[in-house]
């Protein structure tokens, strides 16, 4: 009898963060990349519960459950795919067949425009270095809001 | 090292600021005096003994027709500044030995921040050099709010800021600095550690009215860590300070035009 291949679940990353709970937010510290991250709390609730055992539709279901009303696969794979791509879990996933070939914005649209309103998000930034703390970035550096360029324009988090 | 050692020195003194231990020798003794005089607030003679970092300064004695003099500042064995005016070569010590201080500080973290204290509640306004920390400080000052610094918020544990109120260095023509005391701006002097009430960040921008919105805190606490300097070699006590600041704190963000509406607006929220 053949045995059938159960595919592992989103498991959270947990070796080489600093992890800080702030109400229902979550700040992370990436010790390998000094990058620090802010997980909304939509996008820390996913995070939380990925244990590697439990699906993106586990996942959802356990939200549904926790917060009363409807949340759909769509939405915990728009918070698992920011997830991995921030290296905040253990392996990259991969939307199942039916999902693969959904566009992003396409996912938005179904996740509807009520939950929106509250849509996984992850915010990162460089940790600066103590110089950088000091002073204004140049033309071209990495930056995150105007604040640290020294023209005061961030387009595209690159100062102008 | 050892090259450096075998050159004369005059003069030697050690202190301690924050738990942090340095020496500084020059070749003059008249240099010496003035970098004394440059030293971070709190900083108190230590004895001799190990440190964290030496400072050299070379500042070439007379100059001699035809001959280039150049003032040579080292930390450690490496080359700091290397510099024909004197001036900027104490600048150049003042703002190294702060950030060494600002990183190295023992049970403090150092966020580059103007800050000062509002009905028993402090104001931190996060931002690098140049992006107007100073300006806004100033015109806080004039308000009536007490001075705790245009450079840095002192974060202790319990995410409470410490006074660090050196002058306020007002950027004047050329980029230099010009050291004011706040009294000049009708500020009064901080006395003690506040909790943080609210933190602004802001960027000048001409013409703009002050209407911040309101920031989530960890999104606030992402704001103070961009600015915080041991953020690399201490992150989880930057982290942890940075969310008891956030505890109590309220955090704003947005572009301002004139400091002195900017200032007015922020009294208000912070009343």
């Amino acid at each position: 009898m053949r045995k059938r291949m159960v595919e592992p679940g989103p498991l959270a990353r947990a070796e080489g963060l600093v992890v800080r709970e702030l109400g229902g937010e979550v700040l992370v510290y990436d010790l390998g990349t000094h990058t620090a991250l802010c997980l909304n709390a939509a996008a820390a609730a996913v995070w939380r519960l990925c244990d590697g055992r439990r699906t993106a539709a586990d996942i959802a279901r356990a939200l549904a459950a926790a917060a009363g009303g409807d949340v759909s696969e769509e939405f915990v794979w728009l918070a698992l795919e920011r997830l991995g791509r921030e290296g905040l879990l253990a392996a990259r996933v991969r939307r199942p067949s039916p999902l693969a070939c959904v566009s992003r914005r396409e996912m938005m649209r179904r996740v509807g425009l009520a939950a929106a309103l509250a849509l996984p998000a992850v915010v990162a930034i460089v940790a600066p270095t103590p110089a950088q703390a000091a002073s204004l970035l140049g033309s071209g550096a990495g930056c995150s809001d105007g604040a640290q360029c020294q023209s005061g324009i961030c387009n595209g988090g690159q100062c102008v | 090292m050892r090259k450096l050692d075998r050159l004369g020195w005059a003069e030697a003194i050690t202190f301690e600021s924050f738990g942090v231990r340095f020496r500084v020798r020059a070749d003059d003794a008249a240099a010496l005096a003035r970098l004394a005089g440059l030293l971070p607030p709190g900083s108190s003679p230590a004895p001799c003994g190990e440190v964290e970092r030496l400072y050299s300064v070379r500042t070439g004695g007379e100059a001699r027709r035809g001959l280039r003099r150049f003032k040579l500042l080292y930390a450690d064995d490496a080359l700091v500044a290397r510099t024909a005016e004197a001036e900027e070569l104490f600048e150049r010590f003042e703002s190294d030995l702060q950030l060494a201080v600002a990183e190295s500080a023992r049970g403090r973290v150092f966020v580059h921040a103007g800050v000062v204290g509002w009905r028993g509640r402090a104001v931190l306004l996060p931002g690098r050099s140049f992006a107007g920390k100073t300006t806004l400080t100033a015109e806080l000052l004039r308000a009536g709010a007490s001075y705790y610094s245009d450079e840095f918020a002192v974060l202790d544990a319990r995410g409470r800021v410490h006074p660090y109120a050196k002058p306020l260095a007002v950027r004047v023509e050329g980029g230099r600095q010009r050291k004011v005391a706040p009294g000049e701006f009708g500020g009064c002097a901080a006395c003690g550690p506040l909790p943080v009430g609210l933190v602004v960040v802001s960027e000048f921008r001409e013409g703009a009215r002050f209407r911040p919105r309101v920031l989530s805190k960890g999104l606030g606490s992402l704001a103070l860590l961009a600015n915080a300097i041991p953020a690399r070699r201490r992150p989880a006590a930057v982290l942890e300070t940075l969310a008891r600041v956030a505890d109590g704190a309220t955090f704003l963000r947005g572009a301002r035009g004139e400091a002195a509406e900017a200032a007015r607006r922020i009294l208000e929220t912070a009343s």
